[in-house]
This record gives structure tokens, C-alpha cells and sequence, in this order.
């Protein structure tokens, strides 16, 4: 039997528990009952409508968290609109935005004007308009709510819309495994920009809990006052707290549980990762403070996979399989997914081939990430194919198409691209002759960091002091980069930022 | 109390470099993210910190102003126009 769909839930009837939404930025807090949350989203539905937005229009929102665009993403449910997240870092606000991803309203923070662009802090000041909310909608579960942009193979990010199928399926899978009750209190600061950190909102107004929104900025500083029961977070923002929590506990003489809790709070009562792989180590230094933490595996397109949680935990592994979802591994190892509800069947806005690369025609998604069951159905991920880096403020850079625009000059025979810190790429580049032509790679990186996204700029260049080889065991059979290899080949290299050519 | 503002600074800065260096040997005019590699979260952990053990509430500061924090003197510079009390020991 098919599970009532959470989507039609929160938009037919207000909650009934009295939780709360609280919004953190760096210069203050703002908190409202989720009843008030939704009436307020409702009269902010009836003024977009009034404004000319009707269902299956698109809006953009293109901001930073804060409560409009809770309020912009819960009206749009209401009205049968369809939300489009930009992340002010990836896309300026202008006009073009509106017409090449055909929205009719772009809310932005940034200071900008054009027709058909509105200033943010406009959307609380309409759902302060008195009045009732608009007649429900009721969504279909291939309905698209909301259009994600992800990285494209071109450089150019790619729309993926989101079925409401695909939401109740993993909002389902997730309240059977973690039981999200009064009590609980989410913690929330990733970009809203990626549906997933939405959820949270809508599993708030569902299942009746707390959820806490912050910027990124404001994260740790909200954490203490918020006192989460759940964080959901990335490996990148889990070791770099792991790596303070060590320092912190080394200079005040404290244990690590101890100082585990003044940054994450005293209720918690799981942390959440996905999104990349976590190391084992920084999962049993959490385990080990008394911070239970759950690794999983998934993709936009895919939604959540697999997820580890308290009643089936393998450590080092990515947990079981969904209820909803098949995954299924060639001889190869490399995994394919199949789901009840798919989030979708192709990308909007990608170059030719796109689409067919991921999207398969048996309905299923080619990952192409490796992996391997154990004897219990629990999920390892051994390597991912496609060599994407997730950046600390959870963005996916893709690095072949950056390596191979790095290729293309004569002066570098190979390289491979490295994220020590979470946010800068460090190429380690073999070069084409001896000595290399550190001028022309520095120029050459230069021109590739001018043609590129923010995300894909090339910070400093490792130049690696022997070409890469089968020899030296840095080059595959196939004559692939061995990337482990020349990691630990270079590893002081690419970590200390002193060191090689820093990019313009 | 600049000087035990930048003292905090440099403490808590040290913490979340990758190698660790001396406080004395960090650059105060080096840019943070470029120069040491500090990525955002980092930052906001620095930051976090520095506010702690210097009593300025974070709160005094927007997002906007984050950004603009590009260096230790920036920094030093920004909460020592907010800092009241003394450094906590």
C-alpha cells in the first residue's frame, strides 16, 4: 500500500503540533510557530498569485537561508509552483536568469533590478498581507515541486526537477528509520538551495518537531543555542569540527565528549552525513565522543539510497537499502539505482548526452560509483567513478572536465585535481618537459580559472617533480592517474599553501 | 586590548590551520582563505572562537561582514571595535 503523501499533507491543513521554525543569521534570530509558519506561507501564496505566479510556474529564489525563502518554498508548494534554488555564489541576479530558466518572479537577496526581479525581504513583507490562504492543490506523484541546479559536464549547471513522489518516498523511508517526534529538534544549515536540507521543514510540519535553520555562517554559534537532537551535515563540516573539538580539548585539558558537546550541543541524539564519503576514522571519532553519526549514500538523482540508523548501523559502510529503492551492480561493481518514485528521467538546460550518461532507459541511474554488498545487504561505496569533490559548504565539483581543460596545454602532459581544504583545488600537474614551464602552466591556469565557475578555480599548482609513470606506479595500466598514489606522493605539497604556483 | 584581541586571533587561527604553525609566524596580512587555505567553515569556526574567548558576541557582526574579514588584521580589526571586556584566560 502506498504511504499518504507527506507533500499533499502539509499543504491540505495546518500543523496541529505547536513546533517551531527557528531561522539563525550572524545578526539575529527569528522564530515562529509552524501554524503561524504556514498561514503566513499561505497569504504569501495568495499575493504570488496576485503577482501573476500560478501552478507550474517557476520562481527563483536566490538567497542565502533565511526565512523567506522558507516562506517562498512553502507558498509555491501551496500554489502548485515550482521553486528554483540559485546559490548567489554560482549565479549573479539579472534579468537573463529569468529568462533562460523561464521564471516568472526571481527573489534575491542581491542588490539588483530588472522586471520581474523582487528584493527578498519583500516576501515576508507580502505574507504579512491580511487575508486566507489559496484553494489546496493537490500533487500528483510525478508532479515536479522544485528545479535544483547541479554541475554540468560543460561547466554550465544543470536543472534537475524533483518529483513529489520522489520526496514522500525518501521522507517516508527516513521517519521509518529515524523517528523524527516531538522532541526532536533538527539542525539545519546547508544551502535550502538543495532540496534535501527542505525536507527537514516539511518533516517538521508533518511529523511534528523543532527544526532550525541557519546560515552558514552563523552555524556553530547557533548549534550551542539551538541545542539540536540532529544535525544534518557533510563529511567536510564533520572532520573540520573533529579537528577543532581535538584542538579545543588539547589546550583546555577537557575530553573530547566533553568538548564534543559545547560545540554541538547537549541533546543531540544522532548526527547526519551524506553527500561524500566520510572517513572511518572521523565516524568513530563521533561514535567515540558519545555522538552517534549516520553515513548514507545517494545522489540528486537518486535521492537518498541507503542510509545507515539506529536499528541496522555497519560502520564503514553506507547502511541498507531503502524501502523504495533497488540497487543493482554490474560485474564491475558499479551501481545503478532503480526507484519506485524516480526523482526524474532526464536534466533540463544540459548539454546533448547529459541526460542519457545518468539516465538509463531500463529507468534506472547509472551512478557510476563502485561498490560492494556485504553478506547483510549493507552497501560499501569503494571509489567514485566520476571523481566528484564535495566542497565543505556541500557544492559538487566535477574534476575531469576541469582536468581535461588543464590538459589541453602543451606544457602539461597530465594532472589530477585535489580539495585538501574543502574548498580550494590544488592541481598536481606532470609536466610535458624537463624543466617544466612553470610560466606557461601558471599562465595556462590562469586562463582555465577565467573560463570556469568560482567552484572550479584552480588555486595552486603542485608541479610534480617526476612525470607520472607505470613505473612509479602512478599511472594505471591503462595510463590513468593513479590518484591515491600521487596523493600520498605529494600529500605535504598539496596541504601546505605555501607551496607551488598560486593560481590568478 | 588590540594586543590580546590579536593574541585570541592568532591562538584560534593556529587551530584550524593544516599544518599548525606558531601564532607569532602567522602573516597578519595574508589573506586567510588564498594564503592559508582556510576554507568557509574553518573561517566560521575561527571566528566562532576568537568572539568566545574575546567576549565580542558574534551577533555584532552580519554575514556581509564575514566576508569582508579577509585577513588577522581584518579581523583583529572588526572585534576590536565591538570588544568591551577583557579576553577570557
Amino acid at each position: 500500500m502506498t504511504a499518504p503523501s507527506i507533500v499533499n499533507h502539509i499543504v491540505a491543513a495546518p500543523p496541529l503540533s505547536r513546533h517551531r521554525l527557528t531561522v539563525h543569521r550572524l545578526d539575529g534570530e527569528v522564530s515562529l510557530d509552524l501554524a503561524e509558519l504556514y498561514a503566513a506561507a499561505g497569504r504569501l501564496a495568495v499575493q504570488l498569485r496576485r503577482l501573476g505566479v500560478g501552478p507550474g510556474d517557476r520562481i527563483g529564489i536566490h538567497s542565502a537561508n533565511r526565512l523567506e525563502w522558507v516562506l517562498l518554498d512553502l507558498a509555491a508548494l501551496r500554489l502548485g509552483a515550482v521553486t528554483a534554488g540559485l546559490e548567489p555564489e554560482k549565479f549573479p541576479a539579472e534579468p537573463e536568469l529569468l529568462r533562460r530558466y523561464r521564471m516568472k518572479l526571481l527573489f534575491t537577496e542581491a542588490p539588483a533590478v530588472g522586471a520581474g526581479i523582487v528584493p527578498i525581504d519583500e516576501a515576508a513583507k507580502l505574507a504579512e498581507v491580511p487575508g486566507d490562504g489559496p484553494e489546496p492543490v493537490t500533487y500528483t506523484p510525478t508532479d515536479v515541486t522544485t528545479l535544483k541546479f547541479t554541475s554540468g559536464s560543460t561547466g554550465q549547471p544543470k536543472g534537475l526537477g524533483a518529483t513529489v513522489g520522489s520526496i514522500d518516498s525518501s521522507l517516508w523511508a527516513v521517519q521509518r528509520m529515524f523517528d523524527h517526534r516531538p522532541g526532536d529538534h533538527l539542525f539545519v544549515f546547508l544551502p535550502l538551495s538543495l532540496l534535501q536540507q527542505r525536507y527537514w521543514i516539511y518533516s517538521a510540519l508533518r511529523f511534528g518537531h523543532d527544526v532550525t535553520v541557519s546560515t552558514y555562517e552563523a552555524a556553530f554559534a547557533a548549534l550551542r543555542q539551538a541545542r539540536p537532537t540532529v544535525v544534518m551535515g557533510v563529511p567536510g563540516f564533520f572532520s573540520t569540527a573533529r579537528r577543532q573539538i581535538e584542538a579545543r580539548a588539547r589546550r583546555s585539558g577537557s575530553t573530547v565528549d566533553v568538548v564534543a558537546r559545547e560545540v554541538f550541543g547537549d541533546r543531540i541524539r544522532y548526527l547526519w552525513t551524506g553527500s561524500a564519503p566520510a572517513t572511518v576514522d572521523t565516524l568513530r571519532f563521533f561514535t567515540d565522543a558519545g555522538l552517534a553519526i549516520f553515513e548514507g549514500y545517494g545522489l540528486n538523482e537518486t535521492c537518498i539510497v541507503t542510509k545507515n540508523h539506529p536499528g541496522a548501523h555497519r560502520l564503514g559502510s553506507v547502511g541498507q537499502v531503502l524501502p523504495g529503492k533497488e540497487v543493482l551492480l554490474d560485474a564491475d561493481g558499479v551501481i545503478r539505482v532503480r526507484a519506485d518514485h524516480p526523482v526524474n528521467t532526464r536534466y533540463e538546460y544540459a548539454a546533448p548526452g547529459d541526460s542519457e550518461r545518468v539516465f538509463g532507459p531500463d529507468g534506472t541511474v547509472l551512478t557510476g560509483d563502485l561498490g560492494y554488498f556485504d553478506e547483510d545487504g549493507f552497501l560499501y561505496i569503494r571509489g567514485r567513478a566520476d571523481d566528484v569533490i564535495v566542497l565543505g559548504n556541500g557544492r559538487k565539483v566535477i574534476v575531469r572536465p576541469i582536468e581535461e581543460r588543464l590538459r589541453a596545454h602543451p606544457a602539461v602532459d597530465d594532472c589530477v585535481l585535489f580539495c585538501p581544504s574543502e574548498r580550494h583545488l590544488v592541481a598536481v600537474v606532470s609536466p610535458a618537459g624537463a624543466p617544466a614551464d612553470e610560466v606557461a602552466i601558471a599562465e595556462h591556469v590562469a586562463a582555465v580559472n577565467a573560463a570556469g565557475h568560482a567552484d572550479e578555480r584552480i588555486h595552486r599548482v603542485v608541479v610534480a617533480d617526476e612525470p607520472f609513470t607505470v613505473a612509479n606506479n602512478q599511472l594505471s595500466s591503462q595510463f590513468k592517474p593513479r590518484r591515491q598514489q600521487i596523493l600520498a606522493r605529494y600529500r605535504d605539497a598539496i596541504h601546505d599553501s605555501q607551496r607551488g604556483i598560486h593560481a590568478r | 586590548m588590540r594586543d590580546d584581541i590579536e593574541a585570541a586571533a592568532r591562538a584560534n587561527l593556529i587551530l584550524v590551520l593544516d599544518p599548525e604553525i606558531e601564532p607569532d609566524a602567522v602573516d597578519a596580512d595574508l589573506d586567510l582563505a588564498d594564503g592559508y587555505g582556510l576554507s568557509s567553515l574553518n573561517k566560521v569556526l575561527f571566528l566562532t572562537s576568537v568572539c568566545d574567548d574575546t567576549g565580542v558576541s558574534l551577533s555584532e557582526f552580519t554575514e556581509h561582514d564575514v566576508a569582508r574579514m579577509r585577513t588577522l588584521r581584518d579581523v583583529t580589526e572588526a572585534l576590536a571595535r565591538h570588544a568591551t571586556i577583557g579576553v577570557a584566560p
